[in-house]
């Protein structure tokens, strides 16, 4: 077990290093000087000398690798070119909005998509099959973006069912307290259910999208393994000792079935993450992918390049706790991966 | 009945200049957002310009944009696959380590990266997208390689003396192709909704390119004004030709697994 581990980690430690190689020279060869764009058009070229000077870029890049890593490391990530906050206070500042986002699309998408399976493979309902089977294509399809500004124009601005793209809550409420920085907590603990109810109106349209396309690729990929996992011959024997459906499906086939999902968890993440990016400008949503968007468009690169070590590293590490758990859920894997270290 | 739909699709997309008389650049001041009409049959936008000409562009855009990505990823990631596989122990441990670092970042935001580094455009963003695809095809075709090569059938021709090369066209190539496709049809989804995506934060194709990406981040804020039609093709555009391609490819899958298709449902 412990050889597993160490051969996890030292893969997940290679790739973050790689991935900050990559970001590194993405912001090195972007086109613009960053002392022009932060000392404006009409500095001096000794201004910009001593820009140069005081933010290591008349190094040699090796060394202006090695100055990037440690400050990253240590919590340094630089400073917006436009308004000169530090990038991590901005970005730390947006991330439980992106967070509260992204887990409620998580939740409700996984739970549909045990549910869905369950009723499709429960009994046989070719009809109904047919039909989930269809949104999740389009679910699969349908550019993100577009379909907030639908449901937006549908829901929100035609039937006025909910609020308009203005955000996580009504500003116009009084304020209370944010401890969590979770909104949806935090109004709960602050007793005020009128801020509850406004959190919940401005959350259901962005997870719903936000969650749509995980729900298809969970549900699918559920699906496809439950079929699999009904030719077993194991399930045959859980059938003829007598035992009820409902306990079949979930003590013996939903964890058979569900190890392939587990896997999927890094999927997942990377569809939250860049799904954020597409569906928080249109909503307005105060978190990190509105944030990258507006950087983005003022080329304020110093931004992006966080964004990206920090997702890459959260991806990383992701997929790392998930081999650990599938090597401790499932014995076969951790056999498999040290005896077949060359497959 | 999909790739029924993809083809139609490119022989309307690519035949239009000879049969819709309308350029999708053209602005008419007089006829600034007009509902969908017989001489507009999916209205125009705020400067006049005729979205379903428009749309059609932008249908010549995504399908090459996707065929190309494709492609060109399949061809580049299915080499290395097929290098790795084969190839000694080294060749094939530092070809895994160097595209672990880029499977380390989440395809779309690698993507992104990608054409904030090269500077922004449309043919950025589809290497964009190539070389954050790379990765899957190799690997996938890499694991079947290695599954295909312990195949009897191979041994039998190694030892009959068949030379390496015949073997690797003949015997080992041929069954690694319909995984490759499978994957090709999911990269095509995936290449057009990102370029679509990246169009849409402005790291795509400009304004006014008729991408259909852009065209929605175009009629965004014409969409609140009731001007619904700017927004909603170009995306309905994008709908069908991903769920097309998606269909495509679960298709492909079942007829190159012949196992795929015996089920029973769960006792």
């Amino acid at each position: 077990m412990i050889a597993f581990v160490a051969r996890r980690l030292s893969l997940a430690l290679i790739s973050i290093v790689g991935a900050s190689v990559i970001a590194f020279v993405i912001l090195r060869v972007a086109p613009g000087d960053p002392a022009r764009l932060v000392l404006g058009q009409f500095a001096t070229p000794a201004q910009i000398a001593q820009f140069r000077r005081a933010n290591g870029l008349d190094l040699n890049l090796a060394a202006q690798y090695w100055r990037f890593v440690s400050r990253f490391v240590t919590g340094d990530w630089g400073f917006s070119y436009g308004s000169g906050v530090p990038v991590r206070h901005l970005l730390i500042s947006r991330l439980p909005a992106t967070v509260e986002l992204a887990l409620t699309a998580f939740a409700w998408a996984a739970a549909a998509a045990v549910l869905l399976a369950l009723a499709c493979t429960y009994r046989t309902r070719p009809r109904l099959e047919r039909s989930v089977n269809a949104v999740a294509f389009a679910g699969l399809a349908a550019p993100p973006f577009w379909l907030a500004l639908l449901a937006l124009l549908a829901l929100s601005l035609k039937i006025g069912i909910f609020p308009g793209p203005d955000g996580q809550i009504n500003a116009r409420l009084a304020a209370f307290p944010h401890p969590t920085g979770f909104l949806l907590l935090d109004s709960l603990l602050a007793g005020r259910l009128d801020a509850f109810a406004s959190v919940v109106s401005h959350l259901v349209l962005p997870a719903f999208v936000l969650g749509l396309g995980v729900w298809a690729y969970l549900y699918r990929l559920l699906r496809a393994n439950l079929l699999e996992v009904a030719n077993e011959p194991f399930l045959m024997v859980v059938e003829s000792k007598g035992i009820g459906r409902w306990t079949t499906f979930w003590r013996h086939a939903l964890p058979n079935a569900g190890l392939p999902t587990l896997t999927a968890a890094g999927l997942v993440l990377a569809w939250l993450l860049g799904g954020s990016v597409l569906v928080e400008a249109v909503f307005d949503w105060p978190g990190v992918g509105g944030l990258v968007v507006d950087a983005v468009g003022q080329k304020d690169y110093s931004i992006v390049q966080a964004f990206i070590v920090v997702s890459a590293a959260t991806y990383v590490a992701v997929n790392f706790l998930v081999d650990l758990l599938y090597g401790v859920v499932d014995p076969r894997i951790r056999t498999a991966v040290n005896h077949g270290a060359q497959q | 009945m999909a790739v029924g739909i993809l083809v139609a699709f490119a022989v309307l997309a690519f035949s239009a200049p000879l049969w819709y008389g309308i350029s999708p650049l053209a602005t008419d001041p007089a006829h600034v957002l007009g509902a969908p009409s017989f001489a507009h049959p999916m209205g125009t936008d705020d400067v006049g310009r005729d979205v379903f000409a428009r749309f059609l562009a932008g249908a010549r855009i995504s399908l090459a944009v996707g065929l190309g990505v494709a492609v060109c990823a399949g061809v580049v990631g299915a080499g290395l696959g097929v290098l790795g596989g084969l190839g000694s122990g080294w060749v094939d441990t530092a070809l895994s380590r160097l595209l672990d670092m880029v499977l380390a970042f989440p395809p779309l935001i690698l993507a992104m990266a990608i054409t904030v580094g090269l500077g922004v455009g449309l043919i950025t963003a589809c290497l964009g997208i190539v070389l954050s695809t790379i990765p899957y095809y190799a690997r996938i075709t890499r694991s079947d390689v290695l599954r295909v090569r312990s195949a009897g059938y191979v041994e039998a021709a190694v030892a009959l003396g068949v030379p390496p090369r015949r073997v690797i066209r003949r015997h080992i190539v041929p069954h690694v192709v319909p995984t490759i496709l499978v994957q090709a049809a999911t990269t095509f989804s995936f290449a057009i909704l990102s370029v679509a995506g990246l169009g849409f934060i402005g790291l795509g194709a400009q304004i006014p390119t008729p991408e259909w990406g852009t065209m929605v981040t175009e009629g965004s804020s014409l969409f609140i004004s009731g001007h619904w039609w700017v927004s909603t093709f170009p995306g309905i555009g994008l709908l069908i030709a991903t769920a097309a391609a998606a269909v495509a490819a679960d298709r492909v899958r079942v007829l190159a697994d012949p196992h795929a298709t015996v089920r029973t449902t769960l006792a």
